[in-house]
């Protein structure tokens, strides 16, 4: 069982050095962070911390963090999730082929 | 007057980063660097560290760098970490410049910190900007620094509160005008313009004058009153000037928008027809690059359009409102290829008229300030049926990059969809300061808008002003919306006409003294010959 996480780690080590090498890594995050914006959805998250931590004594991050992380998660629209995939996918393949 | 504290005023309202600077400059420096050496809330870690001085250095050093580097880097960087480790205890956010405190366990600020944060980030963007026509760079930012006599000055100057909130008197269907100067009284380069007096009602020799009535305004605005404020003479000014203004019908907004803007720049000293630098121009003027490609021998023929401000579409091509509206996808199809008819264009290189052609239209200059209409009122030009309005919602962002509809960004597409464009990203940036809301129905509806103040949102309804949100803001069905460049950029060596015109006016009043004088001595020394 260890030995297979260790397996998974190493891989996705190797897959993430090869996207940052490529530049496919910020070509993505780019692109994910405009479909963000674009949606609505970071602009949302910006009001939930703002107004959650207007009240909130003592103010801290971890405690903004703890309470939208759930919610951040969920809310990402899913023809974002499935175009951002999409392109992971497409260049693990791509890598892997070669 | 001599040159150099209007040199410095340029430079000052040029380095508005409006989140995190609005205050007045040079009045709050002094106060705030006491109060935060014993301010309780100040982390005790960093304050340990910055105690000795090679420590500080170190990590002062280290920021720099990594904060350079963020601002420097394009889309082919290698280097994944967002938050880099500066020492121990701290690290880094690159992109927001905060800096994390592990054993607070959360971003802590700092003065030092802020600082270098804005003038390294400046300082790598002045190298990296470079425009499209001049040759030479970014003129480099100047701070201002007081000399003798203006510190003396400001020790004896009563503060002013930097807030301008004031609701506005409705005085018979003006709704439209007061939305449109509340989104004047939070245009942070109006409001530096104005309140930096460079358009002084007592000295201006015009009647009749916007520009006059816009100082008066802010006067207003920023006075220690706060009751509600009728702005009766600015009204007047309107209809004494235009025509199509006057009465009391209901007038729409984005139409007086723009009769203010031409009233302004019209009255602004130094205005000009072509190239003008008003304050007007300089704020909200950029242009449009229209490209219409020949299908048959590829020819591009190119023409300018200067602009003030977009005006999008709320509906497909199809002629039905689309389902899912945001800022984003209008400003797609407003910069779409687009077939021409076979009779609409003639190629001035094949010159057979009969054939296609492809048109498209992008941003070649970016105004400072991005103001954006959405055509909700429709008058169909066939029959006669009553104007319709589009109540289709559209979905507007608190910041947008505006980078991918430039021309520059549309030339350098094409290689496998990788766009390239040049300078640091951060020069494509702009927030959301102002919008516009109309309710009801064609002929009989009412203005209302938002408006932030830093980083807070308030809602103006006539004379009633109201805290509100971000995300009520974004909810509400927006007509017009401004943005506002978050880091402002100049021209290489400029001198805004409005200086020029008002060192002439000097030299001219000087010389009409002269000659007063003459004439004066000379009627003196006739007199005496007389009498002799």
């Amino acid at each position: 069982m260890s030995k297979l996480t260790s397996e998974v780690e190493v891989l996705h080590v190797e897959v993430h050095r090869r996207m940052i090498e490529n530049g496919e890594w910020d070509r993505i995050l780019h692109l994910l962070s405009s479909k963000l914006s674009e949606s609505g959805w970071a602009d949302d998250l910006l009001h939930r911390a703002k107004e959650n931590s207007r009240s909130m004594d003592p103010l801290s991050l971890q405690t903004i963090l703890q309470e939208l992380l759930s919610h951040a998660q969920t809310s990402v629209p899913l023809s974002v999730k499935r175009e951002i995939t999409t392109l992971i996918k497409q260049f693990v393949r791509e890598q892997f082929e070669k | 007057m001599s040159a150099s504290p209007d040199s410095t005023h340029t430079a000052l309202f040029g380095e508005e980063s409006t989140f995190s600077n609005e205050a007045h400059p040079g009045i709050e420096p002094s106060v705030s660097s006491d109060t935060s050496e014993n301010d309780i809330n100040r982390c005790s870690h960093i304050t340990s560290v910055f105690a000795d001085t090679s420590a500080k250095a170190g990590i002062v050093g280290k920021f720099k760098t990594v904060v350079a580097w963020h601002t420097r880097r394009t889309h082919s960087s290698l280097h994944p970490a967002k938050r880099r480790k500066v020492s121990s205890p701290t690290c880094v956010d690159t992109k927001s410049g905060s800096v994390f405190c592990s054993e607070c366990e959360d971003f802590v600020f700092d003065d030092t910190i802020d600082d270098l944060y804005l003038s390294t980030v400046l300082s790598v963007e002045e190298q990296k900007t470079k425009f499209q026509v001049e040759k030479r760079g970014r003129e480099p930012y100047q701070p201002w620094i007081p000399t003798g006599d203006e510190s003396i000055i400001l020790k004896d100057a009563a503060t002013v509160p930097c807030q301008g909130r004031r609701g506005l008197l409705n005085l018979g269907q003006t709704c439209f005008l007061n939305v449109i100067l509340q989104s004047f009284i939070h245009n942070p380069l109006l409001r530096n313009y104005f309140l930096s007096d460079r358009h002084n009602s007592r000295l201006c020799k015009h009647s009749d004058c916007t520009c006059c009535e816009m100082d008066n305004l802010f006067t207003e605005i920023y006075s220690p009153t706060n009751t509600p404020f009728g702005p009766t003479s600015f009204l007047a000014t309107t209809w004494k000037v235009s025509a199509e203004m006057s009465g009391y019908a209901q007038q729409d907004a984005h139409e007086f928008f723009i009769t203010a803007l031409n009233q302004i720049h019209g009255t602004c000293r130094g205005s000009t027809n072509i190239s003008c630098n008003c304050i007007i121009h300089q704020t909200f003027a950029g242009q449009f690059q229209s490209d219409v490609t020949c299908e048959k021998c590829g020819t591009v023929t190119s023409t300018i359009d200067p602009m003030l401000d977009i005006s999008l579409e709320l509906r497909s091509k199809s002629g039905e409102p689309a389902a899912d509206n945001t800022l984003a996808s209008c400003l797609r199809r407003y910069t779409k290829p687009e077939k021409l008819g076979a009779r609409e264009y003639s190629c001035s290189k094949c010159t057979k008229a009969s054939h296609e052609a492809v048109k498209r239209l992008s941003i070649r200059t970016l105004p400072p300030v991005l103001s954006f209409q959405f055509k909700r009122f429709e008058h169909k030009t066939s029959g006669k049926a009553a104007p319709q309005k589009i109540d289709a919602p559209i979905r507007i962002p608190l910041s947008i990059n505006m980078a991918p509809y430039t021309t520059l960004a549309m030339n350098t597409t094409g290689k496998d969809g990788e766009t390239g464009y040049p300078g640091p990203v951060a020069m494509y940036e702009y927030d959301l300061f102002a919008v516009i809301n109309h309710e009801g129905q064609m002929d009989n509806g009412h203005y209302t808008n938002f408006a932030r103040f830093q980083d807070e949102w308030y809602r103006f309804d006539d004379d009633k002003v109201t805290p509100s949100t971000l995300s009520d803001c974004l909810a509400s069905n927006a007509y017009m919306c401004f943005y506002v460049k978050r880091h402002l950029d100049y021209k290489p060596y400029v001198k805004p006409t409005y200086l020029v015109a008002r060192e002439k006016d000097i030299v001219r009043e000087q010389a009409m003294e002269r000659e007063k004088e003459a004439a004066r001595m000379k009627e003196v020394d006739d007199a005496l010959i007389a009498m002799v």
